[in-house]
């Protein structure tokens, strides 16, 4: 085997492996994996149902965001 | 009489005392009223979904707290637990408490979700923590939590900031450390084999570089990464003049990286990046063990701290108001209600009632408390309304100084490390003279800096990783699977070194020496008694002691039914009184009977209870708190092996002595409060011993923590299990003592590898000196002086079996 060979397959699937630890620490950083029990038995509860609550939720939380927005922004006409 | 299940909580009841509701398909059963209203009110929003979810899981019965919610409002606890965030919304974090399954997490998810004015609300599956974030304008915190307990749950306030934000920031960082350790030490195993191969069988010199280089490359991160804790760790030690097991692992991975490096440049000699990696690895695994279980610990501290009253009723001038605890002053008066908590110490002014003091002393019987007594912070106001002067500033009160000195000692124990280190220490700094000797020798006779940095690096490389990473580790591995086979659990392998050289034992008496319940010794039976009637009497009870006669009935009369009673009336710390027919009863103690203007001429050292039929006692009963089986054989062996034995406890002298005098403890301190017994735990110290503390109760918590071993019985509080750094599933007094013995001998294992590793060193290390040490004979050593210490360590078990 040559050594050019073996350095592209080395570097390669260190670097694949790379990504992959990458992805996990970013997991880890965001917080995806403070709740070790929801990670298993979240799966359960998962289906179009909950969808749409988090949908709905996501609405809302806009809503009181622009509302928020609005009242900070507020400027009696003149 | 046949079971059915509760349709809202799966408990099984007798049919008989079920609330049957029949609609067109089905009937329904419900075990109380709460139940019923959560199934209707489920039904009602369409979330009757959440049974099928919950499948045969079981829950608590749902029971409609009638705690005050207006608290919630209060301006003192919105500046406590509230934050404000950036969008101006409001945001608290909750513990919900009644969560036993995931199903439950998805109910109050769904609930909180459909609350309009709610944007926010997650909630950890594992420790039942919420973060809910609600719009203030739409809906305030006291409907939030009025929505959760309408579901039949409860919810506390707790404040992250304090425990909670710190330990998950650890955790994570250990995490992330930890997954680069592992996943370089993967990769740089299978480069390593293949060059383990080419040493072999021989290896082209350009292949090899490669995978020296691939090496380095994977190491690299690791070391400076990963093994960053490591550096930190020992940069304090040095700078608290303190030699530690930081300070070695550092220095050894470091040299032997360094040493690789120009291995690998000068292309002389063999690389070590296999071995760098894996010593950062595997010692960073066992350190992040130690931080999870801190964590744990702060969890149920913030239960506590969730529970404390923030605001008390006072009253000035005829008008009551609520003010929050910082603005009580010493002298106001304070309104208390029944059930609830007494948020600040004092005196009481008017009125009389029971307290449950259980969380302070222990003990499970109220206190009947009268003008003039001392009101304690912490404990229950159980039955009326009563008026207390205050005599202490919250923060001097005692609930405060106990949750204080708890989080104190969560966060740090540092007697104990100070004692597990010397070991390690003294092994560290042998290891580094030696190789600093080696090193000023060949310099001295050889004149070559490089010779002489190579020998000195070369000597911590091959005494580092074996003798160090298994050592202690191996032997106390086995010892804590071996006391965990016998229902001793250690919290951290490292308790079993302290363990072994305690030298005092101190034990708390209810729960610990006793069986914390009350049991009959002896009933006196006079002409008339029925012991159905009786027995329908003590189960209208939860008092201990009523529990005491219920099981001793059930074991003296086969088949017995309770009749039924009609009127029951508990009359508190007196007894319970009740009719059937035209038969008036009453069960209690001598106070109630001389109430009723019954005579009785009995006196009893025990507790005595006693049984009217129509004014006419048919029956004493003498109960007892029994000491535990063989408390006695194993206190006197553990005495015999020179252990000090002294009782602590929250009871009064008499009962204390009548027990330490059964189980031949000589030394006794009673009457203590929380606070009193860790002081004593200090004064043992002051005194030179290494105090090991039994206990099972909220009231030995400080204790326990102040302690160098904390022993919690497996059956006892959660925050005296939380704060204790070994648990006894079985709470016998016999697993105690094999504890002590499993750390005994584990301890000695520790000396024998750790004296070995030593000798073992002193034999290779000169070799290394001499140049004789080339890869392969450094690889059979290694491996050989590991077989040597795996073995000597199962000797542990071998022991232990017999």
């Amino acid at each position: 085997m040559s050594g050019s060979i073996m350095t592209m397959m080395i570097g390669i699937s260190t670097f694949l492996g790379a990504l992959g630890l990458a992805a996990l620490i970013w997991g880890i950083k965001t917080g995806q994996f403070d709740d070790q029990s929801k990670f298993i038995d979240g799966a359960r509860f998962d289906n179009e149902d909950e969808l749409r609550d988090a949908i709905q939720m996501e609405e809302k939380k806009k809503r009181a965001k622009e509302k928020a927005q609005k009242e900070k922004n507020y400027m009696p006409v003149d | 009489m046949a079971q059915v299940a509760c349709t809202h909580c799966h408990l099984k009841f007798d049919e008989s005392v079920m609330i049957i509701e029949k609609s067109q398909e089905e009937t329904l059963y419900f075990c109380c009223k709460g139940c019923e209203g959560v199934y209707h009110l489920l039904q009602d929003e369409g979330l009757d979904t959440f049974y099928e979810k919950l499948g045969k899981q079981t829950l608590h019965p749902a029971t409609q707290s009638d705690d005050d919610l207006s608290r919630f409002d209060l301006e003192g606890f919105k500046n406590k637990y509230i934050k404000t965030n950036s969008d101006g919304l409001s945001e608290i974090s909750l513990i919900i408490e009644g969560i036993h399954c995931s199903a439950c997490v998805w109910l109050n998810e769904k609930v909180l979700h459909q609350t309009n004015g709610i944007v926010e609300a997650t909630i950890n599956y594992s420790n039942n923590k919420a973060k809910v974030i609600w719009d203030d304008e739409e809906i305030k915190l006291s409907q939030i939590i009025e929505k959760i307990r309408s579901i039949g749950y409860n919810a506390y306030p707790y404040d992250p900031s304090l425990q909670e934000e710190r330990s998950i920031k650890t955790r994570n960082e250990y995490y992330t450390r930890i997954l680069v350790g592992v996943f370089t030490t993967m990769n740089i195993m299978w480069l390593a084999i293949a060059q383990y191969a080419g040493y072999f069988s021989g290896i082209d010199a350009g292949h090899k570089n490669i995978l020296t280089i691939a090496e380095f490359v994977l190491a690299t991160p690791t070391l400076f990464y990963s093994g960053w804790i490591f550096f930190r760790g020992a940069y304090y030690g040095l700078k608290n003049r303190f030699v530690n097991m930081d300070l070695l692992v550092s220095a050894g991975a470091l040299l032997a990286y360094l040493y690789s490096i120009y291995a690998m440049i000068t292309r002389t000699g063999e690389v070590y990046f296999d071995s760098v990696t894996m010593i950062i690895t595997f010692v960073l695994v066992g350190k992040y063990l130690e931080v999870l279980s801190k964590k744990q610990a702060s969890d149920t501290l913030d239960k506590i701290i969730g529970t404390m009253p923030t605001e008390a009723t006072v009253v000035k001038e005829g008008e009551k108001t609520l003010v929050s605890l910082e603005n009580i002053e010493i002298g106001d008066i304070i309104e208390l209600k029944p059930g609830e908590k007494v948020a600040i110490d004092g005196l009481l002014q008017n009125g009389a009632a029971s307290f449950d003091e259980s969380s302070l002393t222990g003990e499970n019987e109220p206190t009947y408390k009268q003008t003039g007594d001392n009101i304690l912070s912490g404990t229950i106001c159980l039955d009326s309304v009563i008026r207390y002067r205050v005599t202490k500033r919250a923060e001097e009160s005692l609930l405060h100084t106990i949750t204080e000195l708890l989080s104190d000692s969560i966060t740090k124990k540092p007697y104990i490390e100070q004692l597990a280190n010397t070991i390690s220490g003294y092994f560290s700094l042998t290891i580094l003279t030696i190789a600093l000797l080696t090193f000023s020798g060949w310099y001295w006779f050889n004149g070559s800096f490089e010779i002489a940095l190579i020998t000195a690096i070369s000597v911590i490389v091959i005494a580092c990783p074996c003798a160090l990473g298994l050592a202690t580790p191996m032997a106390t591995l086995i010892g804590v699977s071996q006391a965990a086979k016998r229902g001793i659990l250690f919290k951290e392998s490292r308790m079993l070194e302290t363990m072994a050289k305690s030298t005092l034992l101190a034990l708390d008496k209810t729960g610990t020496i006793t069986e914390g319940k009350p049991s009959v010794i002896h009933m006196n039976t006079h002409e008339g008694f029925d012991p159905s009637l009786l027995l329908a009497l003590v189960h209208s009870s939860n008092h201990p002691v009523s529990q005491g006669i219920e099981q001793y009935l059930h074991d003296t009369y086969d088949d017995l039914t309770p009749a039924t009673l009609t009127d029951i009336k508990s009359i508190d710390a007196k007894g319970i009184i009740a009719h059937t027919g035209d038969i008036s009863l009453a069960g209690g103690n001598i106070s109630l009977m001389a109430s009723f203007g019954i005579p009785v001429d009995f006196e009893s050292s025990y507790t005595l209870f006693l049984f009217a039929l129509n004014q006419q006692v048919v029956a004493t009963i003498e109960l007892q708190d029994q000491i535990k089986e063989e408390a006695r054989e194993t206190l006197t062996k553990l005495r015999q092996q020179g252990m000090k034995i002294v009782m602590l406890t929250g009871d009064h002298e008499a009962s204390a002595q009548t027990i330490a005098k059964n189980v031949g403890i000589e030394t006794v301190y009673h009457s203590l409060l929380p606070a009193d017994k860790a002081s004593l735990i200090d004064r043992f110290h002051k005194e030179g011993e290494i105090v090991v503390m039994a206990g099972d109760g909220i009231n030995d918590a400080i204790a326990l923590a102040k302690s160098d071993i904390a022993c919690a019985m497996g059956s006892g509080a959660d925050i005296a299990i939380e704060v204790s750094d070994v648990v006894l599933l079985d709470d016998r007094l016999t697993t105690l003592a094999d504890a002590f013995s499993i750390s005994r001998r584990t301890f000695a294992a520790v000396k024998q590898n750790l004296g070995f590793s030593i000798v073992y060193n002193v034999i290779t290390v000169p070799l290394a000196v001499m140049g004789y040490v080339t890869p392969l004979i450094a690889a059979i050593s290694m491996s050989l002086s590991s077989l040597v210490v795996v073995a000597n360590s199962s000797r542990i078990k071998i022991k232990g079996n017999s």
